[in-house]
């Protein structure tokens, strides 16, 4: 009898510290981001509510609504706002569903090679933003490759088609590693069991798999929607014309210096995002989960036919990411793009602050993103979604709004806040890669949240109580039960992070100092120079650099072979 | 003991960036930190000769475009991480006097008193003049004739074939509309330049947001004319592409690019260092290598792109005082005439 009493007492014990350990870790969770995203953010709010004397450069501080009933009173501006919708649903709608087939060959057929497709549905990723527009003009403008040099037609790429082409190549892999998570935790035995019930192939699809994946797909959509929104490298060089509110911020800020204008649209522009997570919060509130402990990862042999259809698309998918990459490989190996083809060497001899260094800057920042981001989205997602404390609806909610913030616009606040003397913060922090870190960190939280969410709601809750109950701490738990359970998912949001800040520009260009140079921002740098070969000599070594290190982390992750999904 | 061991990790990990790059304060060093517009191999050049003549300094710079460098000015008013300026667009500078602090650098009274502010608070160090950029080739496929002036691009046959950057982004755009309106008599009440301008509206594709991206552009062959600036031109021309280097024969409009130092710069001394040498005669020459002119007198552009000496090119009268002054009563005019019904189309 007295045994079990102590047992009680010192299980009791256990749950408050447990409990105190959530307050805490969460505590801190939340209060990073409260100052790294919520204190720009409102900052921003505040100063597009403000009055500003563009001839002195400042902000009054009187109230105002003016700089919205400007923006509604200006019928381009409006349209500005049109057209990024737009853009956001095809891009989001087309996506999706191409991701989605994508996942689902690689985790329910039995093509093989999967594991090359799944990372050559990666390559966007490395790639900054603009690297799909630019490929695709190099492709399909009026003097590209195959419009010019081969069918010698006058159409072209140019206008919103190219932007939501371009959108759908730089979002595909985002929502891939969504839906491949989802995927391959659903439990697909439901599939079969409906198979052998008599379902069809189809309907079986349409009812048990979409529905069971459906916090994945949501969250994919969501996602999508607000990359393509915020993205601005690609609507400014292929739009041609085409405002969206994207440019419209940049245009207003970097163009006319009109930092009340620009914070005004940045707010308008998180309107439509901020919404889109938070359907995508509620339709995700409204399912159970479908998730089983017991998922079984054993596919049983897939049709030849289906087998088929499935190699075919996952390859010509495959096929026209790599072509794109391909194509910037190719340019920095010429001489002048449709004009001279000479193969030369010339493009690597880099003019450039930092010289060859940028790589390595930008390999050892991306590095300590990867591993820090990695981590703490997964801490996030474990305390949100397994231990639900009061405030886990408030963390769930400033950890998605990052997605909802143009980079442009979350560099800015960075350094119309974090720029003081106060305490000398500035010194530690801005112009320091501290501020860099913690901005690639913050802006891409979203991404990593949600997908350690939804691996946190695969693993099956009877997991975390079966610790518990054999005794052991939320430490414990967590490092030996969770971590080992959520390992594909950890590495994932790692490369993810890593190849996010390998190529991240538009938020970084702010906060670049003279004592740290990126290769990413000298991509956009050389472009701007004209040096078109160079930028692309530039994108190829960061590739480069990006595949090295993913085949190392892929020798590590060999060695736990049991622990990979991934044939 | 695990939990000891999870939090100690986590703590850790929160804070060793912090302890890895927070860095000493730079007050007192011998360092300065540089804003530049200058394009990063030209830059390049003139840094070599400085860290040459110019031992003691540490020298940190970072390149912006202009309307980044001058968002970027703006965002950190209160406290200027960059003690000095270099090589930016004076009508954008010019509007900004309340940040920056007057200083006359030594050889101040050999330059001319146009290329400087009577104040102190600018000094130019060159001149960079407007061109088209004309794709050779392209035309030729569609067997148009190479434009020579302004009032040749307002001719329907080059209806969609040009480009022109955008007056409220770009220093360049703002040039090239500021001159045109200049030359039209626009300080005389008169409005005949805005009617050209939208002449010149019906046949333009795009307005950019950069000056140097009509010259790429149009030298990628995706456009035939870009109207942008001699040295970006001449680059394009220098790294292979079939594009042609134009000056209108009405006459072309020009900048001058500007040093400045910041109030509240953290190495004001270091800072007058560098200015005093950005202006010295060995400076200007190693600028000149890449100008079509600089602004001290004697030293000759010895460009070693192909570009012509500003001797040889016809310029507009321009008023830098009026055009910096003018500024968002011409750009907002500009925006509400073309900018709206570009997008309505």
């Amino acid at each position: 009898m007295s045994t079990i009493s102590t047992n009680n007492l010192q299980s009791k014990k256990k749950i408050f510290e447990d409990k105190y350990i959530v307050y805490i870790v969460g505590g801190l969770i939340g209060i990073f981001l409260l100052i790294f995203l919520a204190l720009p953010v409102l900052n921003i709010i505040r100063l597009s509510l403000t009055e500003y004397l563009p001839k002195q450069h400042e902000f009054t501080g009187k109230i105002t609504l003016a700089n919205f009933i400007d923006y509604f009173k200006n019928p381009s501006m409006v349209q500005s706002l049109l057209n990024s919708l737009w853009i956001a649903i095809w891009s989001m709608l087309f996506t999706t569903v191409l991701a989605f087939i994508f996942a689902y060959g690689l985790t329910r057929t039995t093509i093989r090679w999967k594991k090359a497709l799944y990372y050559i549905a990666m390559v966007p990723l490395v790639a900054p933003s603009m690297l799909q527009a630019m490929a695709l003009i190099s492709l399909f403008g009026s003097n590209g490759l195959i419009t010019a040099g081969l069918l010698n037609t006058e159409w072209n790429i140019y206008g919103p088609n190219g932007i939501i082409i371009s959108e759908v190549l730089y979002c595909f892999p985002h929502a891939m590693v969504i839906l491949y998570t989802t995927l391959s935790a659903v439990d697909s035995r439901l599939d079969e069991a409906a198979a052998s019930l008599g379902a069809s192939g189809l309907s079986s699809f349409f009812k048990i798999t979409i529905p069971t994946a459906r916090y994945g797909i949501f969250s994919a959509a969501a996602l999508v929607f607000n990359l393509a929104i915020t993205d601005f490298g690609n609507p400014i060089i292929i739009g041609r014309g085409y405002k969206v509110l994207s440019t419209e911020i940049y245009l207003q800020v970097i163009g006319m210096q009109r930092f009340d204008l620009g914070t005004t649209v940045a707010v308008i522009l998180m309107v439509p995002s901020i919404l889109a997570f938070l359907l995508n919060y509620y339709f995700t509130k409204k399912s159970a989960s479908m998730i089983s402990s017991l998922a079984n990862p054993e596919i049983p042999p897939s049709r030849p036919a289906k087998k088929w259809i499935f190699t075919i698309y996952s390859w010509f998918i495959a096929f026209v990411l790599l072509s794109i990459v391909g194509v910037i490989v190719y340019k920095s190996f010429v001489k002048v793009w449709m004009y001279n083809w000479t193969p030369t060497l010339s493009h690597f001899n880099f003019r450039i602050p930092g010289g060859m260094g940028v790589l390595w800057t930008s390999l050892w920042i991306s590095l300590i993103v990867g591993f820090l981001g990695a981590f703490l989205t997964m801490l996030n997602g474990y305390i949100i979604e397994k231990k639900n404390p009061f405030f886990a609806q408030p963390l769930y909610l400033f950890s998605i709004i990052p997605a909802a913030i143009p980079g442009l616009v979350m560099g800015l606040g960075y350094i119309l806040i974090f720029n003081t003397r106060f305490m000398n913060l500035d010194d530690i922090l801005y112009g320091m890669p501290l501020l860099i870190i913690i901005n690639v960190l913050v802006s891409n939280f979203t991404l990593g949240t949600l997908s350690s969410i939804t691996n946190m709601k695969n693993i099956d809750n009877s997991m975390d109580e079966a610790a518990t109950s054999l005794g052991a701490g939320i430490t414990r738990t967590f490092m030996q039960v969770i971590f080992p359970l959520s390992k594909v998912s950890f590495m994932s949001n790692l490369i993810y992070y890593f190849m996010r800040s390998m190529v991240t520009v538009s938020a970084v260009i702010f906060l670049i100092s003279p004592d740290v140079h990126l290769a990413a921002v000298s991509v956009i740098n050389l472009e701007k120079d004209g040096k078109d070969g160079s930028s692309a000599a530039m994108s190829t070594l960061i590739m480069l650099v990006v595949i090295l290190v993913l085949i190392v982390f892929g020798f590590f992750t060999r060695k736990k072979k049991e622990m990979t999904v991934i044939e | 003991m695990y939990r000891k061991l999870f939090i100690a990790l986590l703590i850790t990990i929160l804070l060793a960036p912090a302890f890895l790059f927070a860095g000493g304060t730079k007050e007192g060093s011998n360092e300065v930190v540089i804003y530049t517009a200058l394009e990063e191999d030209e830059t390049s050049d003139y840094l070599a000769l400085a860290e040459k003549e110019l031992p003691d300094l540490d020298i940190k710079w970072v390149r912006y475009s202009t309307g980044e460098l001058a968002a970027k000015l703006i965002a950190e008013k209160n406290n200027p991480q960059a003690d000095l300026v270099w090589g930016t667009a004076v009508t954008v500078l010019a509007n900004m006097n309340d940040l920056f602090e007057p200083y006359k650098p030594e050889g101040w009274n050999a330059l001319p008193a146009e290329f400087k502010d009577p104040n102190g608070y600018w000094t130019a160090i060159d001149m960079y003049v407007a061109a088209f950029c004309v794709n050779t080739d392209r035309l030729a496929k569609k067997g148009l004739e190479i434009p020579r002036s302004w009032e040749d691009l307002t001719k329907p046959e080059y209806a969609g074939e040009i480009i022109m950057p955008n007056p409220g982004s770009s220093g360049t755009g703002y040039l090239q509309v500021s001159s045109v309106l200049l030359w039209k008599g626009i300080k005389d009440g008169s409005e005949e330049g805005w009617d050209f301008l939208g002449k010149l509206h019906k046949n333009i594709v795009e307005y950019t947001n950069s000056g140097s991206a009509p010259a790429k552009i149009a030298s990628t062959g995706e456009i035939s004319i870009g109207a942008s600036f001699g040295y970006r031109v001449a680059k394009q021309i220098d790294s292979g592409y079939p594009v042609e280097i134009v000056f209108p024969e009405e006459g072309s409009g020009y900048e001058l690019e500007a040093n400045a130092l910041l109030k509240g710069a953290r190495n004001p001394e270091n800072a007058k260092t560098f200015l005093d040498w950005a202006i010295s005669k060995n400076a200007m020459a190693e600028y000149s290598k890449y100008k079509i002119m600089v602004t001290l007198p004697g030293v000759n552009s010895k460009s070693e792109i192909p570009m012509p000496a500003a001797s040889e090119v016809k310029l507009f009268d321009m008023d830098f005082v009026w055009t910096a002054a003018n500024k968002t009563e011409l750009v907002e005019k500009w925006t509400s005439l073309f900018q709206n019904k570009t997008i309505a189309k």
